[in-house]
């Protein structure tokens, strides 16, 4: 499952996103206002998921938000801190 | 996909403004009068000028109404008429007493640190400190002496077109003692307030006054009616393990303050974005908050219908 898939399924799930299942999420639309329609409250809790999930802490505020454009700019966020399987 | 019309995303408009009564030149007026002939000066006019708006302003008396109708219910008119004039007479010496600060300086005040070894106790715990504050005293006074705690802090504030009245330091006097975080910033501020704390700062935030959505509130009881509180200040001490300290900064006399530790608030970690998971921490601070309005009536300054 690529990261991307991952973090679909995790943000259904641990967001509780009833009216969407992970195949609804376009990869590029915005998670926050129009598209997603998350605001800053799920904010505080993609920085815990992204920990939890992928043992990755956000302490970068600018990387953060530039991390939190969409789906795909978080995968690749993520991808690229990952260790090297 | 979700439409930006969803209920999740839409953003309600807050009842409440932080836009100043006077105009700017009444503000410039009473900074003038500080300057050149004191704090009692100041004071002096004030009792003036509160009775002019208390007697001729229903409008502005109105505002205080629905907390005092709570806290002295049974009064009769003329017991409301005075604690119309005591509340907005406290509320008008707070606005003197931070331009006093900004104007002449700290030195001006005597302040009492009760509650300082536990505030650098919760400090050094390296995981963040969350100051939980409300609407009470003059929390600008208990900034400016926050310099004990060796840690930056960091200020949860929102500043509407209109408000004309200067924050302390803006008098030019003294350097910001602290960094304003914007809730109407980029994502309301979420990811400063999760940074600032994750490097062990302070963060100071009102727990008694909803700046984001209607989501982030949740519903407790407050003097006997139900009252919609934020929980954001508790969802970021379980996302950090950051203690919260609830801290109420009042005017204990008439040219000194003091700053009372009220609780200390420990939120599990991981509670998750369900707005109910927090609702018991709310209920400490509310707890908390009417204990200090039991104590101190006077100094706790809502001027709006937050039970309606």
């Amino acid at each position: 499952m690529t990261t991307t898939e991952k973090l679909k399924n995790i943000l259904v799930e641990d967001l509780n996103l009833e009216e969407l299942t992970p195949g609804d999420i376009d990869d590029d639309a915005p998670l926050f206002g129009e598209g997603l329609g998350l605001d800053s409250l799920d904010a505080v809790e993609l920085v815990v998921i992204v920990q939890k999930h992928f043992g990755i802490e956000i302490r970068n505020m600018d990387e953060g938000r530039t991390a939190f454009q969409s789906i795909r700019s978080l995968a690749a966020y993520i991808d690229e801190r990952l260790p090297v399987r | 996909m979700r439409t930006a019309a969803s209920p999740k995303s839409r953003r309600e408009k807050k009842p409440w403004s932080s836009r100043s009564i006077g105009s700017r030149w009444q503000h410039r007026f009473f900074y003038s009068l500080i300057r050149f002939a004191g704090r009692r000066a100041a004071y002096a006019l004030l009792f003036l000028v509160v009775l002019y708006y208390v007697l001729f302003r229903p409008s502005a008396r109105n505002r205080s109404r629905p907390y005092l109708l709570r806290r002295f219910p049974g009064r009769n008119p003329v017991a409301r008429l005075w604690d119309s004039y005591r509340i907005s007479l406290e509320a008008g010496k707070v606005l003197v007493d931070r331009a006093v600060l900004g104007i002449l300086g700290p030195g001006r005040f005597a302040f009492d640190h009760t509650g300082r070894e536990e505030l650098l106790k919760l400090a050094r715990e390296g995981r963040g400190l969350i100051l939980v504050t409300a609407h009470v005293g003059c929390w600008q006074v208990a900034m400016a002496n926050l310099g004990m705690l060796r840690t930056p802090i960091n200020l949860v504030i929102h500043r509407e077109e209109g408000d004309v009245d200067l924050l302390y330091f803006e008098h030019g006097r003294d350097a910001a003692p602290y960094r304003i975080i914007d809730p109407a910033g980029p994502l309301g501020g979420a990811l400063e307030m999760l940074h600032v704390l994750k490097h062990g700062e302070v963060l100071c935030i009102m727990g008694d006054r909803a700046m984001g959505s209607d989501r982030s509130t949740v519903a407790v009881d407050f003097l006997g009616g139900v009252v919609q509180f934020p929980f954001t200040p508790y969802q970021l001490a379980s996302a950090t393990g950051a203690p919260a300290a609830v801290i109420f900064p009042y005017k204990s006399g008439a040219g000194s303050y003091a700053l009372q530790v009220a609780k200390v608030i420990r939120v599990p970690v991981n509670l998750g974005r369900t707005p109910g998971a927090y609702r018991p921490y709310a209920d400490q601070f509310v707890r908390a908050l009417e204990d200090f309005v039991e104590a101190h009536p006077y100094q706790f300054f809502n001027f709006f219908d937050v039970w309606r």
